[in-house]
């Protein structure tokens, strides 16, 4: 467990101090779900949007790097979330760099961090199989018809 | 006094030398010859210099007259007869450029090229055509205009520029395309006698000539004639990059008398010798298992060339066509790993490979141009980064080295070669296609994620897009590097323009010019280009949108709107976690917000088609089948999409 990690409780405290002072309109050009802005999650939306998560993860977890659907080992508990949060100022050299900043405690509370937690894991995606999704599908047919056409070419 | 000799005067006055008429000097021929090193330096033109004048004259410092005053600001006309002639000298430059067909001149009207620009509108039988005049909102975009074309033809089309100012204004266009070794010529006129000595000097190529392959000044219109067909000649023979000829005013508009233009000289561009040849020939014809890779060639008969050669040994072959222009196709029955991955002889052509390459000479070898030391870097190709170190290296030309090794190959080929060749070639087939179908299937997985969601998925907007255009003549324009480079595996790039590659000097403000180019080069030719534009590179010159409806070019831009200039938004993320300081206004300087830019409303007011902005996938669908059916009819068209950010 990160040094920076708090009792759950007292995260639970914060979120919900939060979650009483907050009444933040979500800067977010591209939100058009029924998120409210004053509701856990819309905080959740908002901090994630503030703090540039989607800039490498997407408006909806799909993006560079997914991180919808549980998929990520690291949003497997909020311990590891946040430890993985906090450990990152020596891992990477100050070049220029588009790997996952570091997030000291300074500059992102954990109560913060757990908002955002809480919204990425509200990421769901469901993408169509390839046989409904008629772009892909046509994209394989015509592959499959080229090569086999190629193939009977003597 | 006759008319005629009335004339003569005039154009004697024209002619008088600095000394004799009190004015300024005319500039000197400033002919700065490729130096040393590249094995296919061309004859030196016999006016060429390598260096810039050394004498101290500086453009004159007397003030304007007020009739030169009133005519800058378009008060006043020039009188009638100063410049009547009954041959216009820059007719015979026109005439030239016809004669080596360029098809177009792009340009931004300057006050140093006026006797050139009436020529191009009205020489000739058929005025304005071969080459066309294109208007170009920008210098800059009248360069990447080029960059687009000459990627996309294999040959130069013009840029035409004004003076210091001119030149200035598109240095990093000219830098781009240097780097991405693009055949192009560009004009800059320079009028000493312009009141505005600011858009004179006495060799303004040295603005330009670190990243320009070739200049000339000339001083007379014989040799203008002569360095605007070397200006060619230069900027096709390897390494091809852009040249530059700075045209004097006085010289464009002068009487060219009974002057001929001189007759044009094709380059010879060196290839290997006939006895490397026969090696090469006799390497592929032993191996069991040979295997070529094909880089960035001239032209497309350096690409027919290839599968000439590939087909003949029946090598498996790997192709950098969905990296750039005028590679192997990239869906060639040939295309792939092949029956074994053991190679016993691998050959490369501009590209590196394990046992032999043959690569042109590179811009490196062009030296002596960077008078100040300025020392410009290279931006290595990152995907060239994993290639082998060749046991040899010829630094040829491979497109003209190809008709030997072909010839010799064919000297060398028995019955009994060509039976294993064609079964070598049955069994390459049969496993390239079991290799490319499961690669395309395993892609297709990686697709499906986000697909939909909204803001729409990149992946998405690539895949959508090729049932669309896969029956159709089409060239991807603009550089995938920030739009996740989809198109690599979902679509067939199988023409030698089929994608016209990234930035050369990763450089932004590229794409709208670049695919105004391509789309040129498309226009007559029944094609049509797709440009998936970044908003951040959109911003730089977006004047280029009015230049493709005025001139009706087969356009399709794709608005990439993530509303920021997305890297470096990550960049500055990163270092504020560095130091700890959070992340939360990573936004300042990087992204467009407050307010956010309407792209369809801003291209209306260009005068395209446009819609959006788009974020759902359905919708998006629909807009972009109208957008492929508008610039099916020669309209171009613009769809704002808000993307997820990569």
């Amino acid at each position: 467990m990160s040094r920076h990690w708090k009792p759950f409780p007292t995260t639970l405290c914060v979120i919900g101090l939060s979650l009483l002072l907050s009444a933040t309109v979500v800067d977010d050009a591209f939100g058009n779900d029924s998120t409210n802005a004053g509701d856990e999650q819309g905080i959740g939306k908002q901090l994630y949007y503030d703090h540039g998560c989607y800039a490498c993860h997407g408006y909806n977890g799909i993006g560079k790097h997914n991180i919808a659907n549980d998929v990520s080992g690291i949003m497997s508990s909020e311990e590891i979330y946040l430890t993985f949060l906090r450990a990152r100022s020596e891992l990477n050299p100050p070049l220029p760099s588009q790997k996952m900043p570091h997030y000291p405690e300074s500059s992102l509370s954990n109560a913060k961090a757990l908002q955002i937690y809480a919204y990425i894991k509200t990421f769901k995606d469901t993408p169509p199989e390839v046989d409904d999704a008629s772009a892909l599908k046509a994209i394989l047919d015509s592959a499959q018809e080229r090569e086999s056409q190629e193939l009977s070419d003597p | 006094m006759s008319s005629n000799e009335s004339d003569n005067d005039l154009v004697k006055a024209s002619r008088e030398t600095p000394a004799e008429s009190g004015g300024i000097s005319r500039r000197g021929f400033i002919g700065a010859s490729v130096a040393g090193g590249a094995s296919t330096v061309l004859p030196a033109v016999a006016f060429g210099t390598s260096n810039p004048r050394s004498d101290n004259r500086r453009p004159g410092s007397t003030p304007p007259s007020a009739e030169k005053m009133e005519r800058e600001v378009g008060s006043s006309i020039p009188p009638a007869a100063v410049h009547t002639v009954r041959r216009a000298a820059s007719d015979l430059m026109v005439q030239v450029l016809r004669d080596l067909e360029i098809e177009y001149v792009a340009l931004n009207p300057g006050s140093s090229f006026e006797g050139l620009q009436e020529s191009l509108i009205n020489y000739g039988d058929r005025p304005n055509h071969m080459p066309e005049v294109i208007s170009a909102m920008h210098e800059g975009a009248a360069v990447d205009m080029a960059h687009g074309y000459g990627r996309s033809e294999g040959k130069p089309m013009c840029a035409l520029l004004q003076g210091t100012v001119g030149l200035q204004n598109a240095s990093m266009a000219i830098y781009q395309a240097y780097h991405g070794h693009t055949p192009m010529i560009i004009l800059a006129g320079n009028d000493e006698n312009n009141f505005l000595k600011v858009h004179t000097g006495e060799d303004i190529a040295g603005l330009v000539r670190p990243y320009t392959k070739w200049d000339a000044q000339p001083e007379t219109l014989e040799e203008t004639l002569v360095a605007l067909q070397e200006a060619y000649r230069q900027s096709i023979t390897p390494p091809c990059a852009p040249t530059l000829v700075v045209l004097n005013s006085e010289i464009q508009k002068e009487e060219a008398g009974d002057l001929q233009v001189p007759r044009y000289s094709a380059p010879v561009v060196n290839g290997i010798s006939k006895g490397q040849a026969d090696a090469i020939a006799k390497s592929l014809l032993n191996a069991d298992n040979p295997h070529i890779s094909v880089g960035r060639l001239r032209s497309e008969d350096g690409i027919k060339s290839a599968v000439t050669l590939a087909e003949l040994v029946g090598a498996s072959v790997d192709s950098m066509a969905t990296f750039g222009p005028m590679s192997f196709p990239q869906r060639h029955p040939l295309v792939g790993p092949g029956a074994d991955k053991n190679y016993d002889y691998h050959l490369g052509l501009e590209i590196a490979a394990a046992d032999l390459s043959i690569t042109g000479p590179h811009l490196k070898a062009v030296t002596g141009r960077d008078a100040a030391g300025i020392g410009f870097g290279w931006k290595e190709d990152p995907n060239l980064r994993r290639r082998p170190t060749p046991k040899t290296l010829i630094t040829e030309d491979a497109e003209a080295s190809l008709p030997l090794i072909i010839s010799a190959v064919e000297k060398r080929l028995t019955d009994s070669l060509r039976d294993s060749i064609a079964a070598r070639m049955k069994v390459h087939k049969a496993n390239n296609h079991s290799f490319r179908f499961s690669s395309l299937e395993k892609s297709i997985e990686r697709k499906r994620p986000g697909w939909n969601g909204t803001p729409v998925s990149l992946a998405r907007m690539y895949a959508e897009l090729w049932p669309m255009i896969k029956d159709l003549d089409w060239c991807l324009a603009s550089p995938s590097n920030f739009t996740g480079r989809h198109h690599r595996e979902l679509w067939d790039h199988d023409k030698p323009y089929s994608y016209l590659g990234q930035y050369p000097a990763a450089a932004l403000g590229y794409c709208l010019g670049a695919s105004a180019g391509a789309a040129l080069a498309a226009k007559d030719r029944d094609r049509i280009v797709i440009n998936i534009q970044g908003d951040g590179d959109f911003n730089f010159m977006p004047g280029t949108i009015w230049s493709a409806v005025h001139h009706q070019l087969p356009m399709l831009t794709i608005m990439h709107n993530n509303r920021a200039w997305h890297m470096e938004l990550m960049y500055v993320q990163y270092m504020a976690g560095v130091r700890g300081r959070g992340t939360d206004r990573a936004h300042i300087g990087t992204t467009f917000r407050n307010p956010y830019i309407n792209y369809a409303k801003l291209a209306e007011g260009y005068g395209m088609k446009s819609e959006g902005p788009i974020s759902g996938p359905v919708e998006m669908v629909a807009a972009l089948q109208r957008g492929v059916d508008s610039v099916k009819r020669g309209e171009p068209y613009l769809i704002d999409v808000l993307t997820q950010p990569r």
